[in-house]
């Protein structure tokens, strides 16, 4: 009996505790997700939510590889969260034709856009609508060790230099050193930063006017085979396999091994250069120079970088959208820029801080000025079109096993088969 | 009444266990059945029944012929590879020998590890730069090796890895089928005059026929499902090699978002598990 009552009292208080609740949790700030990468977040959080107490903001950080899977899982099933996403810009178009994103045209002034690279505002939309707000862009650079150069007794490139790629190959092969005489090298001479992955590699073919994929968004046979692209991959191949001047393996990060002294040269991002500057325990000497082009063709550079966008199946339009709004435009930008990712920033106004700052008078972090100007030159976008992560990581997969030594217009045929089989789902 | 009663308890304690095979097998198995039998429009997520279309999709696609190419080939090795050593695993272990309790808790050591961190130590190991096998080679005169990068190696680095767990783990099994062999039979058999190579093959090989029925099956639904280390170390590469349907399915159904095509290779393989596993238990099939 006793056991009864008190199972009834316990169910009774139960059933308070859950009417009471949402009248409670009406004074909490409403906490919405943000599904991103591992980059400093606790500023632009900490700045957001001072200016919008009602929101919390938890980032939920992931690999660079991770987020795509997440993405594709999680808005693939309908979920609604996260509220916020970071998107890689090339993805837009794909993740909009599935109605992942809510549509954005609305949250911001026209002011706001303005103030915003066009070619970036043109790759966050799909079919004229905005649906990932540009946060950051991008670009390349040669970064060198100059105790290289010494070293073998040749000349750095100056920061608005523009080495060939032939003239790449052949410093590259004077540069790797096998110190210890085991048959391998301890010093390499040359790597790109991104080894497998077209974002970087995109600017080979594009030297020698090749496209990354047909007018229709979806061809590749004939594009991504051509005689361009085989030119521009035997390079690689070689690099790689024939002229043993860039590690073969594993994929790693090759900053790290450049502060160590053992990699010469690499194309790599401008985030480098913070990192290399504030870096007090650096003991090499190094510089920058303009990203390499083919003799015969044109320079061009990679370009594009993170968009962010709003579920649109998130439960929080409202706090989500103003998270959006905050970081992509004026001052929550200028604060991620400065204490967050780091990365180029895309709105213009950010942009110009380049030229005023004091910061960037002096070397080495005037190198971020020949970034922002290496931005200009023939920047370059990644394929648009709706099955891009299919694309890229085909092609991922193929840049590994033609660095990894297999035959490079056997590889590239497989690529377009591989894509191809792909693409049927969306035709 | 009471008899009713009494008959009623074995299938209450079977309750839990059939509910949990019920929801996490046979219901996923028919919903993948179904699945496969509709299309998701991409764009608006809308399902649309398109009887066969899917299968006539991955049945014309060349990507889908070759895993099926190497998940078969990957089979036909992996499995009398594994059992073969598992066997003689276990005959070496039952013998009576100081110490052998030992080198049994020695070698039973794989198991314990998980298969996600056993790819993972041994794709470190196999490294073309850094990794000790190269080391160890290396110090021998022979030249590094590309393992997971070579198309001609990769399949078979799975193959070790997936042996590595895979044979001290089906040996356990034939050894508690060698102890249950009665001493006398064997000892009957010496007596007569039959060798030792006579005593496993007309004694002992027929005596494990059950147990090696159940390690076959198990053994091959296993490998048909492998999956983590060529996720986790290659991606299906080098130019496909690796590239098993177990990967192909997670990649268009989870990466690619193409669930029609992924649920009609799972049911494909489904259906080919089903006809192997047919085989080799009538070929293995008691006739006592």
């Amino acid at each position: 009996m006793l056991l009864r009552k008190l199972l009834l009292v316990t169910m009774l208080l139960g059933i308070f505790a859950i009417l009471l609740a949402p009248a409670s949790a009406q004074d909490e700030p409403t906490t919405i997700t943000w599904l991103t990468l591992g980059w400093p977040t606790e500023a632009i959080i900490e700045e957001f939510e001072a200016r919008n107490p009602d929101v919390s903001v938890e980032a939920e950080q992931v690999g660079f590889n991770d987020l795509f899977a997440q993405i594709q899982v999680r808005l693939g099933a309908g979920s609604e969260v996260p509220d916020v996403i970071s998107v890689d810009v090339p993805l837009v178009s794909g993740y909009a034709f599935r109605n992942w994103l809510l549509p954005l045209d609305p949250v911001f002034t026209g002011d706001e856009v303005e103030d915003w690279l066009p070619a970036a505002i043109d790759a966050g939309s799909y079919e004229g609508t905005l649906y990932a707000a540009p946060v950051s862009t991008s670009t390349q650079l040669l970064f060198y060790n100059k105790g290289c150069f010494d070293r073998a007794g040749l000349m750095p490139p100056g920061a608005d230099d523009r080495l060939t790629w032939e003239e790449i190959a052949e410093i590259a092969q004077q540069m790797t050193f096998d110190d210890d005489g085991d048959g391998t090298p301890d010093v390499w001479g040359f790597i790109w930063e991104q080894m497998v992955r077209i974002y970087q590699l995109q600017a080979l073919p594009e030297s020698l006017g090749g496209s990354a994929i047909g007018d229709d968004g979806m061809t590749v046979d004939g594009v991504i085979n051509s005689p361009e692209w085989i030119e521009a991959y035997t390079y690689y191949y070689n690099m790689f396999n024939v002229w043993n001047a860039a590690p073969q393996g594993e994929e790693f990060w090759p900053a790290d091994i450049f502060e160590t002294g053992n990699i010469c040269m690499f194309v790599g991002g401008p985030w480098n250069i913070p990192r290399f500057a504030n870096n007090a325990d650096l003991d090499i000497e190094w510089g920058v120079s303009r990203h390499p082009y083919f003799a015969d063709g044109v320079p061009a550079t990679p370009t594009g970088s993170w968009h962010i966008g709003v579920n649109a199946n998130t439960e929080n339009v409202d706090a989500a959208t103003r998270f959006v709004h905050f970081i992509s435009t004026g001052e929550g930008a200028e604060i991620w820029w400065r204490r967050g990712s780091g990365d180029f920033p895309a709105q213009q106004s950010v942009l110009a801080l380049f030229a005023t700052e004091e910061e960037f008078d002096a070397l080495p972090m005037s190198y971020m000025r020949t970034a922002a100007d290496e931005a200009t030159v023939n920047p370059r976008p990644r394929a648009v079109t709706v099955g891009f992560l299919e694309y890229e990581q085909i092609l991922q997969n193929i840049f590994q096993d033609i660095r990894n030594g297999a035959d490079v217009e056997e590889s590239l045929n497989l690529a377009v088969q591989r894509i191809d089989s792909e693409m049927a789902k969306y035709r | 009444m009471m008899r009713a009663r009494q008959q009623i308890i074995p299938y209450l304690f079977l309750l839990p266990a059939l509910l949990l095979l019920v929801v996490f097998n046979l219901m996923p198995t028919i919903a993948t059945l179904f699945e496969s039998m509709f299309v998701i429009s991409l764009r608006s997520g809308e399902r649309v029944f398109a009887g066969f279309a899917n299968y006539n999709r991955i049945f014309n696609d060349p990507i889908f012929w070759k895993s099926f190419q190497v998940t078969v080939v990957f089979s036909l090795l992996v499995n009398p590879i594994q059992i073969a050593l598992a066997l003689g695993l276990a005959v070496l272990i039952n013998q009576r020998a100081p110490g052998i309790g030992i080198f049994r808790s020695i070698y039973l050591l794989p198991i314990a590890v998980s298969l996600n961190v056993t790819a993972i130590v041994w794709g470190l190991m196999l490294d073309q730069n850094s990794g000790m096998i190269n080391g160890i080679l290396l110090q021998l005169g022979i030249p590094r090796q590309p393992f997971l990068h070579s198309v001609d190696q990769a399949l078979w680095s799975i193959i070790v890895i997936a042996s590595w767990i895979g044979v001290p783990l089906w040996s356990l099994f034939i050894l508690a089928g060698l102890q249950n062999i009665p001493p006398p039979v064997l000892e009957a058999a010496k007596i007569d005059g039959a060798n030792a190579w006579q005593s496993f093959t007309k004694i002992t090989l027929p005596l494990l026929r059950r147990v090696l029925a159940f390690v076959l099956v198990a053994d091959t639904v296993a490998n048909f499902l492998m999956f983590a280390p060529i996720l986790l170390l290659t991606s299906g590469g080098p130019r496909l090699s690796t590239n098993l349907i177990m990967y192909e399915t997670y990649r268009r159904g989870f990466l690619y978002g193409d669930l029609g095509a992924s649920a009609a290779m799972l049911s494909v393989m489904l259906v080919i598990v089903f006809i192997i596993v047919g085989i080799e238990l009538y070929a293995l099939r008691g006739r006592d």
